[in-house]
């Protein structure tokens, strides 16, 4: 498989597959809606309205970025600084949640 | 061939696929990189915060219905990128033109509805000095909004490109890498939206 060139991105019905994807991030939007006005519990409604937005960036990376033909280097390029922020996140918990919580 | 070039051909054999992604292409994945470390960083120091401070009660001021409808047209923007990407790998010259001409429509909407937004918000007199909810939120979403701007810029410039019939060549490589951005904008606003609007 080659990467990273726009040869290496099926020609064959890809407008297709970019309105289908188009139409399942709108069904994705209107779920994400539907638990935000439902009456679900507010921890499982957060969880599942983030789970919802996961689903739709990962549909557009993968499909609208091309994420899925990408090189190696690509996703290396995109994991550092998502590790960093992990990271990060993890560093300051300590501090906002149990200095300046309660 | 420069010094750079030999020591990665001397580190990468010839054949190796990593020769065949285009320089432009590690570029802009490499800006998109810092560009996840501003608005992550953002949107981690918003959530830790969250436990800290009652964001909920400001947050139900904001107006979800049009962040929703925002959505759809961001998304819809996306859709309309690609295909004009999409029609530019056929060499199909009216459609390019169309569908970037409707990517940079979507995304005045876009920006328009979030003024309205603003306008409304500031009127009831929430801003960002209201409180740290306030802050972040006027923060985050003005941020995206000169992504947005920027966005906007980059694909009237191709779209007068488009117009004034550049090759082939010339247009697919950069629809693809102004697609990156606008499709990476797209997802910022995938998670500031539930962020900001329905948590």
């Amino acid at each position: 498989m080659s990467h990273g060139t726009l040869e290496s991105v099926p020609a064959d019905n890809e407008s297709r597959l970019y309105v289908i994807v188009w139409a399942l991030l709108v069904v994705l939007l209107i779920v994400g809606l539907a638990i935000f006005i439902l009456p679900i519990p507010r921890e499982a409604a957060v969880a599942l309205i983030f789970a919802v937005a996961a689903v739709k960036a990962t549909l557009v990376l993968r499909n609208y970025m091309h994420l899925k033909h990408e090189h190696l280097l690509i996703y290396i390029i995109v994991a550092v600084p998502a590790l960093f922020l992990v990271g990060f996140a993890i560093t300051l918990i300590p501090d906002i949640v149990f200095r300046h919580g309660g | 061939m420069s010094a750079t070039a030999d020591v990665t051909r001397t580190i990468l054999p010839e054949n190796d696929s990593i020769h065949e992604i285009a320089p432009g292409k590690i570029a802009i994945w490499w800006f998109l990189a810092s560009e996840i470390m501003v608005f992550g960083a953002l949107m981690g120091v918003f959530v830790l915060f969250s436990f800290s401070h009652d964001f909920a009660a400001d947050g139900a001021h904001v107006k979800w219905r049009l962040g929703a409808f925002n959505t759809l047209v961001l998304v819809t923007s996306s859709l309309t990128m690609i295909m004009a990407l999409a029609s530019a790998r056929k060499h199909n010259l009216t459609q390019t033109r169309m569908f970037l001409l409707a990517t940079v429509l979507l995304g005045f909407v876009f920006l328009g509805v979030k003024g309205f937004e603003y306008t409304t918000e500031i009127r009831e007199g929430f801003t960002p000095a209201t409180g740290m909810f306030w802050s972040f939120y006027f923060g985050m979403t003005g941020l995206h909004g000169l992504h947005v701007i920027g966005g906007i810029v980059v694909n009237l410039v191709l779209l007068v490109a488009a117009l004034s019939r550049k090759p082939w060549d010339f247009l697919e490589r950069r629809i693809e890498f102004a697609g990156l951005y606008w499709h990476f904008v797209d997802v910022v606003w995938i998670f500031l939206f539930p962020l900001l609007y329905l948590t």
